[in-house]
C-alpha cells in the first residue's frame, strides 16, 4: 500500500478540529487498550493534529511533523512501524517463517502457509479484519503491519491464500517518511 | 489505568535505515555490513568473521597495512558508482546535472525550465523565488512529466542562467549544466 508512497502523494494536510481530534484518540484507545496511558504523550492534547490526507484513501495522524498512525478510509487506526517499534506489544502478534522475510519485505501479502509453518506463530483470538503486527521468526521486531483477512483460525484450518493483507512494512514509503513539511 | 509501558529502544542502521536485524533483507546489505560489524556483531557473528578473513586477504593483496582496513571498512574500496537493484542489475547511478531548455510559445514568448537543480540539495521553492526575483518574472515549481519536479520561468533568460546558477548554488558546477538544443543535451560551457 505504500510501496511507492512520498510526500508528493500527500494531496491536503490540515490541523483538524478538537471534536475530530478527539475522535481519532478515543478509536485509537478503543483499539489499542495498552497504548492508553501513553496516549497523552503520543498525542498532546496541546499541540495541534494534523491529519494528512493522501492517495487511495490514506489518512496519516501527524504530531510534531512525525507521522504516527494510518489507516484507509474509515477503517481501524494503525501505528507506523517506527511507533510500534517502541510499543510492540500493543498489538497482536502474528508471526512468519524465515523464507517469508524477503516477499513481505518485498510488499508482498502474507499467505497463510508462511504463519502455519514450523517457523509461523498465530495468535488464536486474532478475528478477521483486524490490525496486527507481523513478526518474523528469529527476530525481535516487527517487520510489517497487516490487516487479516481471515480470522487466525480460518488461516489455521484453510491454509491457503492471503491471510495477511500486507499494510505497511520496513523501506517501504511510508517508512521512509520520517518528516512531513 | 496499566502502567505506562516505556518506548523501547530499537537499533535502526544509519545506512539503510531498517532495524539492524533486517538488514540483511535490505536493499544493499554489503553497504551495511561495515557498520553491522561495528556495532551489532552479535547480531552477525559470521559476518564479524568474514571481514576479518577479508582484510587479512587484502591485506596480503594489496601489501598495505593501512590502519582503516583494518577495521573492516571494506566500503571505501569500491569506489565506482554502481548501484546494485534488488535483482541482481546493475544501474548506473544518476549523475546529477542542470538542464536548461527553453520552450516557445505563442511564437514569441518562451518559458525556461530547468531541471534537476534538486539534485544537487537545492530546494526548489527557495530557487524559484530566487529566479523569480533575479528575472522580474514569474518562475514556479512545476512537476515535470517523469515525477520529477522542474522550475518553470516565464521568458527567456538562457544567456545569464548559467552565470546565475553557479553564482548562487556555489555547489553546481559549471560543466554539470547543460542546455537543451533541438532535443540534445548541449554542454553549457562552450
Amino acid at each position: 500500500m505504500f510501496k511507492k508512497f512520498t510526500s508528493e502523494e500527500i494531496s491536503a494536510q490540515n490541523q483538524v478540529k478538537a471534536s475530530v481530534q478527539r475522535k481519532i484518540r478515543q478509536s485509537i484507545s478503543e483499539e489499542y487498550p495498552d497504548l492508553e496511558p501513553i496516549l497523552d504523550e503520543l498525542l498532546p492534547k496541546k499541540s495541534p493534529l494534523i491529519v494528512a490526507k493522501c492517495q487511495n484513501h490514506i489518512n496519516l495522524v501527524v504530531v510534531n511533523n512525525v507521522p504516527l498512525f494510518f489507516n484507509v478510509r474509515d477503517g481501524p487506526y494503525m501505528p507506523t512501524l517506527r511507533l510500534l517499534h517502541q510499543y510492540p506489544s500493543i498489538m497482536k502478534m502474528l508471526r512468519v517463517d524465515r523464507g517469508a522475510i524477503k516477499f513481505v519485505l518485498a510488499g508482498a501479502n502474507i499467505m497463510c502457509p508462511g504463519l502455519t509453518s514450523a517457523g509461523g506463530a498465530l495468535d488464536e483470538e486474532v478475528p478477521a479484519e483486524a490490525p496486527v503486527a507481523i513478526m518474523a521468526e528469529g527476530k525481535q521486531h516487527a517487520l510489517a503491519i497487516g490487516y487479516t483477512k481471515m480470522s487466525a483460525k480460518d488461516i489455521k484450518s484453510i491454509n491457503k491464500g492471503i491471510g495477511v493483507d500486507n499494510m505497511h512494512y520496513l523501506n517501504d514509503g511510508l517508512w521512509k517518511t520520517l518528516h512531513l513539511d | 489505568m496499566a502502567a505506562k509501558p516505556i518506548p523501547q529502544q530499537v537499533l535502526y542502521c544509519p545506512v539503510c535505515s531498517l532495524p539492524a536485524e533486517y538488514c540483511e533483507y535490505g536493499p544493499d546489505f554489503e553497504k551495511c555490513k561495515p557498520w553491522l560489524i561495528k556495532n551489532a556483531p552479535e547480531l552477525y557473528p559470521e559476518l564479524a568473521k568474514e571481514a576479518a578473513d577479508k582484510t587479512a586477504e587484502q591485506l596480503e593483496g594489496l601489501e598495505v597495512s593501512s590502519a582503516s582496513k583494518s577495521q573492516g571498512s571494506t566500503s571505501d574500496s569500491k569506489p565506482e558508482e554502481v548501484k546494485k537493484l534488488p535483482g541482481g542489475k546493475v544501474k548506473k547511478k544518476e549523475k546529477p546535472e542542470v538542464v536548461v531548455e527553453k520552450v516557445v510559445r505563442n511564437k514569441r514568448k518562451c518559458v525556461t525550465i530547468i531541471k534537476g537543480l534538486d539534485m544537487f540539495g537545492v530546494k526548489l521553492s527557495d530557487a524559484s523565488k530566487k529566479l523569480g526575483k533575479k528575472f522580474a518574472s514569474g518562475a514556479s515549481v512545476v512537476k515535470g512529466p517523469t515525477e520529477k519536479e522542474q522550475i518553470d520561468v516565464q521568458g527567456d533568460i538562457m544567456y545569464d542562467i548559467v552565470e546565475f546558477i553557479t553564482e548562487t548554488w556555489t555547489n553546481v558546477p559549471e560543466s554539470a549544466i547543460y542546455f537543451m538544443e533541438e532535443g540534445r543535451k548541449v554542454p553549457a560551457t562552450a
